[in-house]
């Protein structure tokens, strides 16, 4: 071959390789489609809300709550998916026979995010702080057991006993929510009595000091938070390699539910912590078999939607309407409403019926065999009849004795689109048995204040639960709690079945023997069953989104979905 | 000519002082009616979160936040901190007041600024096209659809945007970017402007003077930008300080839309929250704006037609 | 025709449209229809493989619920009868529903909706633009006429209005009523609302002519002649004519939205009685907006409205720096 032909061939092939060798080299983590994690990466993720403080325990709202998840460590986490207790910060425990103390021995060789060891006046320093009356804080009055505070002892350097003024159901279940936080960071600022004001978010990010998997690195007010690999992070993946695997994670806060949708859709984002609505699960299919992104249905959610009636003796509200406040009534509209087309009209089928508070996606503490109320209009008509309500005048709807028409008026919540939708549904199948009934929307507080007021008929809305154990929600089922929707706060139970239902539940709770806890809690529902003071109807679906890129993610129910887990997810790819 | 001055600049300076305080007492009394009705309203700061926390905790907070005491020691605890430019601290975000408006408003500035720049941009030249020539292809085209803008409300032409954006990706959609808000702002704005050049340039022409430059030879390109433009400056420049106000009540309903950070969405989220200081301090922000545009307008009017200032 | 008659008919056709519409829904505006959520409007065919027919429509089949795929059964061609059954179009029974624009998102037909609550909608928006301009023309004129010191103290009044958060305004209203407002009563809460929040423009343009034409030759004669003020603002008023037309063409769509708004914060017709304002709300949704653009209808109607209100007012620039001048 002639030279002039080589020096031009030559050429090319090396512009070739250098071209080809340019690509490779512009994207900087390489795929792996064989399902090996591999180290790296930033992740985006879109949140909805900011948070106030970065003290966890002086604020219980959510954001604080993912960024305590991703940058502390408890002493046993709650694995979400699983329902089981493992170790963390604490390698084992025991209990003591009479379930009060808990002995724990804390693992080894620990260093906080700046250096700092960690040891057992770390744990002692957390729990004065979370209890102290001065600090007054949210996180601590749901950690509670017998209305007493957890004490804390310190036997050694590595051994700690956990006191409980009463045995507890739940048990350790409670130190999931307990992140142990830095005393040499923080204990100036609690013996000063500032504590609460201390890791506000003016705070510079250096200073927020943890055990958890990623640090704080920037926080820009209104916009975002960047969290980066904790180096000194104690945990390693089953192939003894460190985590997080993730190089970063972003997120970004994003108030309106669209704007995580479509920062998803056009990839600037990876992940939403806001499940999927039914309406958007179109689009997100079509991006799914487009190759561009996961949906993951990870089952029957906690949170069922819920119709209770006011049913405090005096309220105003019941006076001439006598038969508002009967078991019957609720029985009926229970057998009334076709629930499945609820469920098919609101959530696009992704949702199950349901008939009492715990939906199946509660695995462990779910009675499949309780009596239902399945749908049989007749058999509404019928109990309708007994309370005296029928045609009087032929024009298809109840009346009572006294001719007037069986009407009350259902307060709900402005601005829930699900929540307004399903009360449409619900309107309109109660019409179909003749009640005449009328959806009140008012926004959020306005309609808190009518509930906590008692001016209220009817009320519809979602009732979360933010764990598995019922044990965990005593303000709900004992007749004296908070949050016992249908009459709240009362000094003694208003009607022999609640005082079932309350003797009932204090064993639960201080029984250890799980079996025996199952048993006695199967007793609620049933009883719940026969006088539904809360109807329900649908549990949602959980359904979550991310962008192909992400892997590793271990979704739960529970919230936030993916990012409780966030050591053990990993990318691939670069970004589009 | 220096003792025609003095007498012209005495009375502006009295008129001017006499505004400024009738400005002061105005934003006064609105921020104090917003905290009263924001009082007045059912549920407080502290009922949002009712449904999960205890009531021990909801009165601690009630405490904490001062919302036990009377409405009138709330109002006189504001004034105080007024005067120390101290708007209190808001719940919502746990911030102090001051903080967050100096963070949002420029952000509604932004956005008020660049549909202002667009509208006047767009409009005044169209305006003096259209008004010089009223019967031309210009003028047939642009009348119809700038009548028919003039009164389409922001939040229609945000939806109408928002629409266009997705199906056709003319336009960014997502919620970090400027364009839909900002045109959904600058259309009826535009318009108006258009429609009001259009008609000054039109009188202008018409007048006598400038019937006589035409007389006197001036070509009537020149009449058209030079002399009819400076005519038409006063009414266009009358209406610029109410522009202020009324891009900032219309950007409350954009701003929800595009979910854009700035002021009107921070109102929005004080006024769903019972933040009762940052809804004070957002209405004061809010009546100092509009009392500034009035003042500014009034006092460009007044410099121009002394009359004025006898009136008020 | 004269020139008012010509400019008064758009208005007045727009009034009895009003007043007519909701006769001509095709299905009842309530109704679910379970198999139809965000269903696409049903085509109209004049044409078929036999050539041209009377206008029919295939029926809708659901094919795919999460996806929203619907097809046509073209087996069953279903004549569209007029004015039977008390409705003004349908389609036989089995046909399923006659959607001409398409379902919502819980399978309400929208054109029905749309007309029903055009009447609510416009009838509320008209009601409280009209208590506006009465309103807002005696204090204007009031002001205007008089001048000095009540002249200043009522525009302040007018500004304060203007800046006064409505939002929390609204808020107290509902939290002192009852829960549940027949529709009658919230027309005439939110009519009434609307015209104590319009009045300030309106009165702030009535203003500005009273004041120019005080200043004229006639009004000076008549105060020489001894009329008070009552007698002098009664003479000078009809000089704010046009403006307060077009102030109608400012007002009328801004109110139209104000009921979307106003309803958003637990002020508006309920859930049951369609009207323009809460269909806008559900229109919000951004991904649907690409998907299913039939929601957007109402937005559409106003832009129509908007569009037949400039007809009938003319808009002189004039007036339209009068009205413009007084807005804030």
């Amino acid at each position: 071959m002639r030279r002039s032909t080589v020096l031009p061939i030559l050429a090319a092939l090396l512009v070739a390789i250098g071209l080809g060798l340019w690509r490779r080299a512009g994207q900087p983590t390489p795929s792996a489609g064989d399902g090996t994690p591999v180290s790296g990466g930033r992740l985006i993720a879109t949140f909805r809300t900011e948070p106030r403080t970065f003290n966890r325990f002086a604020s219980p709202q959510a954001a604080e709550d993912l960024v305590a998840r991703l940058t502390q460590a408890t002493l046993v986490r709650l694995n979400r998916v699983t329902g089981e207790i493992e170790p963390w910060l604490a390698t084992e425990w025991s209990a003591s026979p009479d379930g009060r103390a808990y002995t724990l021995k804390l693992r080894q060789g620990v260093t906080f995010s700046d250096g700092a060891p960690f040891s057992a006046a770390d744990v002692q320093f957390t729990f004065r702080a979370l209890f102290d009356k001065q600090v007054n804080s949210a996180l601590a009055s749901s950690l509670l057991v017998a209305g007493e505070p957890l004490g804390v002892r310190v036997l050694d350097e590595t051994t700690i006993v956990i006191t409980l003024a009463a045995p507890y159901g739940p048990g350790l279940a409670l130190l999931d929510a307990i992140p142990i936080l830095p005393r040499h960071k923080l204990e100036a600022a609690y013996l000063a009595g500032t504590f609460r004001d201390a890791w506000g978010l003016g705070t510079p990010a250096a200073d927020i000091v943890g055990l958890g998997p990623f640090v704080l690195r920037e926080y820009v007010p209104g916009q975002e938070l960047l969290f980066a690999r904790n180096p000194r992070y104690w945990r390693r993946d089953e192939r003894g390699l460190p985590l997080p695997r993730l190089d970063e994670i972003e997120v970004q806060i994003v108030p309106e539910q669209d704007g995580e949708l479509l920062r998803l859709e056009n990839g600037t984002a990876d992940l939403t912590t806001s499940q999927v609505r039914p309406e958007d699960l179109a689009t997100l299919r079509r991006l799914e078999s487009a190759g561009r992104l996961q949906i993951a249905n990870v089952g029957v959610g906690l949170n069922p939607d819920g119709l209770w009636f006011n049913l405090a003796p005096g309220a105003p509200v019941a006076k001439d309407k006598p038969w508002l406040q009967r078991d019957e009534l609720r029985r009926a509209i229970s057998y009334a409403v076709d629930r499945q087309a609820l469920a098919d009209t609101v959530f696009l089928g992704a949702a199950k019926p349901i008939y009492g508070p715990v939906t199946p996606g509660n695995r462990e503490w779910f009675v499949a065999d309780l009596p239902k109320t399945e749908y049989d209009p007749a058999r509404a008509k019928a109990l309708l009849a007994t309370l005296g309500l029928s045609d009087r005048d032929g024009d298809g709807l109840l009346e009572d004795a006294s001719g007037r028409p069986a009407r009350f008026s259902i307060l709900t919540q402005k601005g829930h689109t699900i929540l307004e939708r399903s009360a449409e549904v619900l309107r309109e199948q109660l019409r179909r048995v003749g009640l005449t009934v009328d959806i009140a929307p008012l926004e959020h507080v306005a309609m808190l204040e009518k509930f906590n007021k008692g001016e209220y008929e009817a009320m519809y809305f979602y009732i979360g639960a933010d764990s598995f154990d019922p044990a965990r929600n005593p303000d709900f089922w004992m007749s004296s709690g908070d949050f016992h929707l249908w009459q709240p706060a009362q000094k003694t139970p208003g009607r022999p079945w609640e005082a079932s239902i309350d003797d009932l539940m204090r064993r639960e709770s201080t029984t250890l023997d799980r079996t025996e806890q199952k048993r006695l809690f199967g007793e609620i529902q049933k009883i719940f069953a026969e006088h539904l003071p809360v109807v329900y109807f649908v549990a949602p679906d959980v359904i979550i989104a991310m962008s192909e890129r992400v892997h590793g993610a271990t979704p739960s129910i529970l919230q936030p979905p993916v990012l409780w887990n966030a050591e053990t997810l990993w990318i691939t790819a670069s970004r589009r | 000519m220096d003792h025609r001055i003095t007498p012209v600049t005495a009375g502006l300076a009295a008129f001017l002082v006499r505004r400024l305080l009738t400005a002061l007492v105005f934003v006064l009394i609105v921020s104090s009616s917003a905290l009263v009705l924001a009082r007045l309203a059912p549920g407080d700061a502290a009922t949002g979160s009712s449904l999960q926390t205890s009531q021990t905790q909801l009165d601690a907070t009630r405490a904490r936040l001062h919302l036990d005491r009377p409405v009138a020691w709330q109002l006189a605890d504001w004034f105080g901190g007024l005067a120390r430019l101290d708007l209190g601290r808001s719940s919502l975000y746990d911030q102090p007041v001051t903080g967050l408006l100096r963070e949002r408003a420029p952000r509604t500035a932004a956005l008020a600024s660049v549909a202002l720049a667009i509208a006047a941009a767009v409009a005044l030249p169209l305006g003096m096209v259209t008004g010089a020539k009223p019967r031309g292809l210009v003028a047939r085209l642009v009348t119809p659809i700038s009548l028919a803008l003039v009164s389409c409300p922001p939040l229609i032409g945000a939806l109408a945007l928002l629409w266009l954006a997705l199906s056709t990706h003319w336009l960014p959609a997502t919620t970090g970017s400027l364009a839909v808000p900002a045109l959904a702002l600058a259309l009826p704005l535009a318009a108006t402007m258009e429609r009001l050049q259009s008609q000054a340039i039109a009188d202008a022409l018409a007048a006598p003077d400038l019937l006589a430059a035409a007389a006197r030879g001036i070509p009537p390109t020149r009449l058209v930008w030079v002399h009819a433009m400076r005519q038409s400056l006063r009414p266009v420049l009358g209406i610029f300080g109410i522009v202020i106000g009324s891009v900032f009540s219309g950007s409350l309903a954009v701003e929800w839309v595009t979910s854009w950070p700035g002021l009107g969405r921070l109102m929005y989220d004080a006024v769903i929250n019972r933040d009762v200081f940052l809804v004070t301090g957002c209405a004061f922000v809010g009546a100092a704006l509009i009392a500034l545009g009035n003042l500014i307008a009034d006092l460009a009017r007044a410099v121009v037609d002394p009359r004025v200032q006898e009136g008020l | 025709m004269s020139p008012v008659r010509a400019r008064v008919t758009p208005l007045a056709c727009l009034v009895v449209l009003a007043i007519v519409a909701p006769a001509l829904a095709p299905e009842r505006p309530t109704e679910q229809f379970a198999d139809r959520t965000y269903a696409p409007p049903m085509r109209v065919h004049v044409r078929d493989a036999s050539g041209w027919r009377a206008p029919f429509a295939y029926p809708q089949v659901l094919e795919d619920r999460v996806m929203r795929r619907y097809g046509e059964d073209r087996t069953r061609p279903m004549p569209i009868s007029w004015f039977t059954n008390g409705r003004a179009a349908s389609i036989p029974a089995d046909g399923g529903p006659l959607l001409l624009l398409g379902a919502d998102s819980l399978g309400r037909d929208i054109l029905s909706r749309l007309l029903v609550g055009m009447g609510r909608s416009l009838g509320v928006a008209l009601a409280g633009a009209l208590g506006g301009l009465v309103l807002g023309a005696l204090v204007g004129g009031w002001a205007g006429s008089r001048g000095g010191r009540v002249d200043h103290a009522l525009m302040l009044v007018a500004d304060f209005i203007l800046v006064l958060p409505g939002a929390y305004v609204v808020l107290v209203l509902r939290g002192t009523l009852p829960l549940t407002l027949s529709p009658a009563a919230v027309f005439a809460l939110l009519a009434g609302l609307f015209a104590v929040s319009s009045w300030p423009h309106v009165a702030r343009g009535v203003r500005a002519i009273v004041a120019t034409e005080r200043a004229r030759d006639y009004a000076e004669a008549a105060r020489a002649s001894g009329a008070g003020s009552a007698r002098l603002m009664w003479h000078l008023l009809p000089a704010a004519g046009g403006f307060l037309l077009v102030e109608v063409v400012l007002l009328v769509p801004a109110l139209l939205v104000a009921e979307a708004t106003v309803s958003f914060l637990g002020l508006g017709f309920p859930e049951a009685t369609p009207s323009w304002g809460t269909m806008l709300q559900e229109a919000h949704n951004v991904t649907m907006m690409a998907e299913a653009p039939w929601m957007l209808a109402p937005a559409l109607a106003i832009l129509l409205v908007v569009f037949a209100l400039q007809a009938t007012s003319g808009a002189r620039a004039q007036n339209l720096v009068a009205a413009i001048s007084s807005r804030s």
